[in-house]
């Protein structure tokens, strides 16, 4: 998988690799700014309240 | 026939080496591929717990600083009586005990309102009763004891005798806390009551309740920690804070 994307990105090692880095700090970005705060809520290791639901 | 087709292929493949993927089998490429997405899986993961415990701090400690800054600005502008604005907050508790400083306080305890790094006062299933109001009743936060600021992370120091301190912008309402409840469910609301019988107490008076979750770092249950009022001073031109925070 991560073989096939290094190969079919364009552009020698270096530039690939620039790529690469950028590609995965996006990914960090999206993970961090809407996957894992609609996730948090979901799980259950920060309810902090009583409630009777 | 099939035969001598594979072999020219053979032989025309062999002077140049096909790269690595094309020669392995469909098999080995369906395990290497399950192999790095399991990889990834953790990475996420690991990013997941940075996320919680690093990350939501810095962002809800960010927000906390800004609204504490808006409140303190409009407590310093002489609005006249009546004209206070709680949106924002009513006022800052102070835990020394916590050694985390001031807490602003903020109406409800919805994810929205503690995910910026505040405590918020009960407003549902049981209404808090308010110190400002002067009414005997239970004044009840909740706070997070894991990211978002963990404003409660340090409650399991607070002990018997411990004072909790809550500031407003004329009055400081020092309390001591006498009862702590180190684990019950999340379905035991009735600590939030005016009068929370099972802090021991049998007469109503004004009591502050503080809850979280227990143990740190999940929340199958809840801490909770009860404190009584001891006296209300007045808020001085210096702000000078009660001796219980010096």
């Amino acid at each position: 998988m991560y073989g096939w994307i290094w190969r079919h990105l364009p552009g020698n090692a270096w530039v690939r690799a620039l790529i690469a880095l950028v590609l995965v700090l996006a990914l960090v970005y999206v993970l961090f700014q809407y996957v894992f705060p609609w996730a948090e809520p979901l799980l259950p290791f920060n309810d902090v309240t009583v409630d009777n639901q | 026939m099939s035969a001598t087709a594979d072999d020219i292929e053979e032989q025309t493949s062999v002077p140049s080496p096909a790269p690595e993927h094309q020669r392995s089998s469909p098999f080995a490429t369906a395990i290497s591929v399950l192999g790095e997405l399991l990889i990834t899986a953790g990475l996420v993961l690991g990013l997941f717990v940075v996320y919680s415990l690093w990350w939501t701090n810095v962002v809800a400690d960010r927000a906390a600083h800004e609204q504490s800054d808006k409140v303190r600005d409009n407590w310093a502008q002489d609005t006249g009586p009546g004209a206070l604005d709680t949106r924002e907050g009513i006022g800052f508790l102070h835990v020394p005990a916590m050694g985390n400083g001031e807490v602003l306080v903020e109406k409800g305890t919805s994810e929205a309102v503690l995910n910026d790094g505040v405590a918020g006062y009960y407003t549902d299933p049981v209404k808090a009763t308010l110190p400002t109001s002067g009414k005997e009743g239970n004044f009840s936060l909740a706070a997070h004891r894991d990211g978002h600021g963990a404003k409660f992370h340090n409650i399991h120091k607070v002990k018997q005798g411990d004072p909790i301190v809550f500031e407003t912008k004329d009055k400081w309402y020092v309390y001591k806390a006498y009862a702590v409840l180190p684990e019950t469910s999340k379905y035991n609301v009735e600590v939030l009551d005016q009068l929370p019988k099972e802090s021991g107490r049998k007469k109503p008076g004004h009591y502050i309740t503080l809850t979280t979750c227990t143990p740190v770092y999940t929340s199958r249950y809840r801490y909770v920690v009860w404190g009584e009022l001891v006296r209300v001073d007045k808020v001085d031109s210096e702000r000078t804070p009660p001796k219980e925070l010096r």
